[in-house]
Order: C-alpha cells, then sequence, then structure tokens
C-alpha cells in the first residue's frame, strides 16, 4: 500500500506578510516552513509505515525551488523519497491550476492513498483535496482524525454533530486528516543525514504532459482591493476591580449594546 | 447563462440546517441585486419534503439533488449535473467541512472561479463582488471573477454573514436534479456511526458564545461557563487547548480547525487568544475577554479587555444578569 502526502511550503505562522503594490501576496524575504497542518498528514502516513500498513511513503509538492527544503524536512521525518513539481508557469497558480498539477502527478505516482492536510495556512478555501479527488475520478475522504487502510479500503474518523462516524470508500481515495491524528514527531540528527540521501526528482509541467499556457496568466479571480480591517474602537479595560463590581460594569457594557 | 444565484441547502435528521436558511436569504439578496432567482440545491434527509419550505426565507425554486442520509460528498455527482443545467451567476455554498467538499467537487469538475470563506457579497453592475479576510484577518481583499471567466462563481460563506429572513409565507418551487454520470466520489459510506448521547449544540448556530481555554483548569471549571452561557442564552465554546485536554468535545472547538463563528456576543475567559484561535472568532460582532493575565494577546483585539479571576467573575456576572433580567420580568 503506497502513500503520497502532498504538502506546501507555506511563509512562517506569525511572519510579517502583506500584499505587493499589483495585489499579489509578497513571498519574498518571509521565512518559509511547511504548512502546519500538511505536518499532521506526514505524520499519519508515517504512523502507517510504522504499523506495517503502507509499503511506501512519498511526498509531493508544488512550488518554486526552494520548496524542496520542505520536502527535505518531510524526509527528515522519515518517507522515502519525494517529488516537486516547479515551473516558472505556475507563479501565482490558483486553486484549479494546483489541483489540476497534483493530479497529474498522482496519476504518474499511482498511490493507494493521496493524503493531505485539512487546510494550509496561507489560501483558507480548502478546495484542493476535493478537485483533486473531483479530476482523478476517486473518492475523498475528508477531516479524518484517525485514518486506516485494510482489506482495500480506507477509512477516516470523522466528526458527526455529535459524536463520530467512520467513512469507508473503496481504495484509491483521496484523504484528508485533521490536527487530532496526534502530535508530529521531531525530525532527529540520523533523520536529518538520512534524509539527505533520499531520492528528490524535480518535474516540470512537460514531465506531466501538462500545457503551461493552460495553467499560466489564467487566474479567474482578480483580487481589486487589499486594505486593512475596518478601524475598531480601542479596547476598553476594566481592572483592579473586586469581582461584584467588575461584573456590573461588564453588565452595564453589555445593556449598552442591547446584549442583554 | 442567467442571473440566478444557487445555494447548497444542506438538510438532516429531517430539517434545513441553519446555514440552509442563511444562504436562502443571502442568495435572495444576491438575485435581487442580479435581476435572478435564488434556487436551492436541496440534499440530505429530509430534502425532498422540506425543500419548498425554503421559500419562506428567500428561495423562488428548489432542485432536489437527494433526500438519503449519506456524506455529503457523494452528491458530488448530482449537484454539478444540476449546476451545469442551470447556467447561474454564482453557487452560494457554506464554509464547512461538508460545503468546501462540494464546492471542491464543483470547482475540480467545471473550471470555474472560486472565492472564500468570504464574509460578505453583493452584485454589482451584473458582476459578482466578495469580500474576505486573509493575512489571519490583517488584510481584507475584495475580489471579483476576471473579466471572461467562465460561470458560476463559487463562494464559500461564513456562517452568520446572511441572516435569515423569517415569516415569508412563499414557498418554493420544487424538481428533481437531472440525471448525473456515474462519480467515484458517490462511492463513500457511513461504515460506523458513534453518536454522543449528550446532545452538543451547534456553535455556528449561536448568537451568544461563552468560550473557555486553558484557564478553565479541567472539565468541571466549565461549569460557571454553562451557567453564564445560561443566562445570556447562549452556548459554550472552548480553544484547542481546552479540547485537547478532553474537557470539551471536539465539536465545540473554535478556530482554525474547529468552528469559525460569527456570534453577536463572544465571551472569551481564560483564552489567551492564539493567532489559530482568533481566525475562528475574529468576526464575532462583540469581543469581551476574561483573563488574569494583563498582557494576554487577547486583550489586544477585544472590544472589551476585563482583567481578573474568571472564577470570581464570571459567577459575579452570571448573578448580575440573572438579577437584572429579573428586575424587567418584575
Amino acid at each position: 500500500m503506497k502513500i503520497v502526502v502532498c504538502i506546501k511550503q507555506v511563509p512562517a505562522t506569525g511572519a510579517d506578510k502583506r500584499y505587493t503594490d499589483d495585489l499579489r501576496l509578497d513571498r519574498a524575504g518571509v521565512e518559509a516552513i511547511i504548512n502546519p497542518l500538511d505536518e499532521y498528514a506526514i505524520e499519519q502516513a508515517l504512523r502507517l509505515a510504522d504499523d506495517g500498513s503502507a509499503d511506501a511513503v512519498t511526498y509531493l509538492s508544488m512550488g518554486p525551488e526552494q520548496a524542496s527544503e520542505a520536502l527535505r524536512r518531510a524526509l527528515a521525518m522519515g518517507g522515502d523519497d519525494a517529488v516537486l513539481v516547479t515551473d516558472p508557469a505556475l507563479a501565482g497558480a490558483d486553486e484549479w491550476a494546483t489541483a489540476k498539477v497534483l493530479a497529474a502527478a498522482l496519476d504518474k505516482l499511482a498511490p493507494d492513498v493521496a493524503l493531505m492536510g485539512m487546510a494550509s495556512d496561507d489560501a483558507r478555501g480548502s478546495l484542493v483535496p476535493g478537485a483533486v479527488a473531483a479530476m482523478r475520478d476517486v473518492p475523498l475522504l475528508s477531516y479524518g482524525s484517525e485514518l486506516a487502510v485494510a482489506g482495500g479500503e480506507a477509512r477516516v474518523r470523522r466528526l458527526s454533530a455529535t459524536g463520530f462516524d467512520w467513512i469507508a470508500a473503496p481504495l484509491p481515495v483521496v484523504a484528508t486528516v485533521t490536527d487530532q491524528v496526534g502530535e508530529p514527531r521531531y525530525a532527529s540528527l540520523k533523520g536529518i543525514m538520512a534524509a539527505k540521501r533520499k531520492p528528490l526528482e524535480t518535474w516540470s509541467l512537460g514531465d506531466l504532459g501538462l500545457d503551461a499556457g493552460e495553467l499560466s496568466g489564467a487566474a479567474l479571480t482578480t483580487v481589486t482591493d487589499a486594505r486593512p480591517p475596518e478601524a475598531k474602537a480601542p479596547t476598553e479595560r476594566i481592572e483592579n476591580l473586586p469581582p461584584a463590581e467588575a461584573a456590573a460594569k461588564i453588565a452595564d457594557w453589555l445593556a449598552a449594546r442591547k446584549l442583554i | 447563462m442567467s442571473n440566478d444565484i444557487l445555494f447548497l441547502a444542506e438538510f438532516a435528521g429531517g430539517n434545513p440546517a441553519r446555514s440552509a436558511l442563511e444562504l436562502a436569504t443571502g442568495a435572495a439578496e444576491l438575485a435581487s441585486q442580479s435581476g435572478g432567482s435564488a434556487v436551492a440545491l436541496a440534499y440530505g434527509s429530509g430534502a425532498a419534503s422540506g425543500a419548498a419550505g425554503l421559500g419562506a426565507h428567500g428561495a423562488a425554486r428548489a432542485i432536489v439533488l437527494g433526500d438519503e442520509d449519506r456524506p455529503a460528498i457523494t452528491y458530488a455527482g448530482s449537484l454539478v449535473a444540476a449546476v451545469r443545467e442551470a447556467q447561474a451567476l454564482a453557487v452560494l455554498a457554506p464554509a464547512t467541512p461538508n460545503g468546501r467538499d462540494l464546492a471542491a467537487a464543483l470547482v475540480g469538475t467545471l473550471h470555474v472561479p472560486a472565492f472564500g470563506p468570504v464574509r460578505a457579497a453583493r452584485v454589482v453592475d451584473g458582476v459578482l463582488e466578495t469580500e474576505q479576510a486573509t493575512l489571519q484577518g490583517s488584510v481584507i481583499t475584495t475580489a471579483r471573477p476576471s473579466d471572461g471567466a467562465p460561470a458560476p462563481s463559487v463562494v464559500l460563506v461564513l456562517a452568520n454573514t446572511f441572516t435569515p429572513a423569517e415569516g415569508g409565507a412563499g414557498s418554493a418551487d420544487v424538481s428533481q436534479a437531472p440525471a448525473a454520470a456515474g462519480s467515484a466520489l458517490s462511492r463513500a459510506s457511513v461504515a460506523e456511526s458513534h453518536p454522543a448521547e449528550a446532545k452538543v449544540v451547534n456553535l455556528e448556530e449561536a448568537t451568544v458564545i461563552v468560550a473557555g481555554g486553558r484557564g478553565v483548569g479541567g472539565e468541571e471549571g466549565f461549569g460557571p461557563l454553562r451557567d453564564l452561557a445560561a443566562a445570556l442564552g447562549g452556548a459554550v465554546g472552548a480553544s484547542r487547548a481546552a479540547a485537547d485536554a478532553g474537557w470539551i468535545p471536539y465539536q465545540l472547538q473554535i478556530g482554525q480547525t474547529g468552528k469559525v463563528v460569527k456570534p453577536a456576543l463572544y465571551i472569551g475567559a481564560g483564552i489567551s487568544g492564539a493567532i489559530q484561535h482568533r481566525v475562528g472568532m475574529q468576526t464575532a460582532e462583540h469581543v469581551v475577554a476574561i483573563n488574569r493575565d494583563p498582557d494576554a494577546p487577547i486583550g489586544e483585539f477585544a472590544d472589551l479587555f476585563v482583567v481578573g479571576d474568571l472564577f470570581q467573575i464570571v459567577p459575579a456576572l452570571t448573578e448580575e444578569i440573572r438579577r437584572r433580567k429579573g428586575h424587567e420580568g418584575a
């Protein structure tokens, strides 16, 4: 059973991020990390390798050449090999283009499970996994707090309205996992050394039989304005008051806003 | 292309989800600007009998994708077929796990523009325009489909972006979804179901939320928060730290990997205000924080920051609110 974990390199959480004058996200000079939620997908894949459910774990990323650093970091945590799809035509790729490229690479890698994080830190749509599943015409098992694979079938444990369900589908599948799978492991020094010798291939769009023209320069959405949030009134503070007096002040504040 | 606005209307247990009512009203608002109609794409148990009722909240028509209790993503095939046939201006989907899965299937199949999750949407001179908070809320962007982009636009909409219109007498005209080509997405099924015995509220529907974090200290520490929530007619929520500690079910977690809520009033007690929590509640209309640490990050973005011991202040506030409400009633 073969797993391909799709990971994305993103600006570090809390880094100073901004839009450029031409309304694109400015990524220059910002520290880059593995998207934190993708680390849970890595952890889930490595747990399946540890318990013998998975025979091979491959990492796949689409991004600029520097994204190979993220793949090396993932390889230091464990796993076998990695593929980076990079092409100048992919700068500013939207969800559709990203999904198209990942789907083509996954067609070539042919995993039983293509595993992804539940969301990316620098884009909030979470549309790529479902779009990849639709393009490859395979089932989608999303938002799992655990992934299990046995007998030609994958299952995810997913929150329901009150408890949880196990959702199942025949292999191959696209699956996503949440931060409830368990804390991602740290790379050991030994792991970091070993990662340097693990195979890391770089593919271009041509290697995937994709047409650069179809994928580039055709963003379907246009940002027309980027601005700071509406200025809000300064925070009011209540300090150094006995509880009953503080409570009365809070109640006054709520009443003035018709909240009680 | 028509000027209609489609929206996903999820049903469960015989009833429409709150998001279906909000999006019915939202779609009607946008349709009045575009000169089209609001059309529901209803799925889930209760959709067949309940779809007409969405007319009371603004839907002119409803297309039933299916009436079974099965994973939402399995409706992707009939959803795609219905959207193809409708030739609409936009499709609104709730920014929930199910809504995102179905929106993703649309984007992957139809290659159309995707927006969101948005906190506002409108149609200006026939063109969809959306507003979104990005970069952890530090930037608000306005976006629209590029010139010549195909329709419909798929728009993920945050909970509470629209307030359901009530009391409308209208009834939506109901039709069945067109036949769909087979899709592998329909092959997911519920293998096991483990519902909890206790009822868990849907936080996205709450207009008042009292949330607790690490500072609450334990399961029993949520008792005073429940009392305050009850006095305010609200629900209890939590940070990831409190859910990870097992003090409260994950269904009540607010934040990047939990629920994104937009209540009229959010009260955070013993919550420091880490960025991952903040992205789940920053669109609340009023934010009150109670924390012992005068330098807690939540103090920087709360509207009212109360520095003090939550175990003293929360019960005192509950008592004060009960007293005032009792007084009103007398």
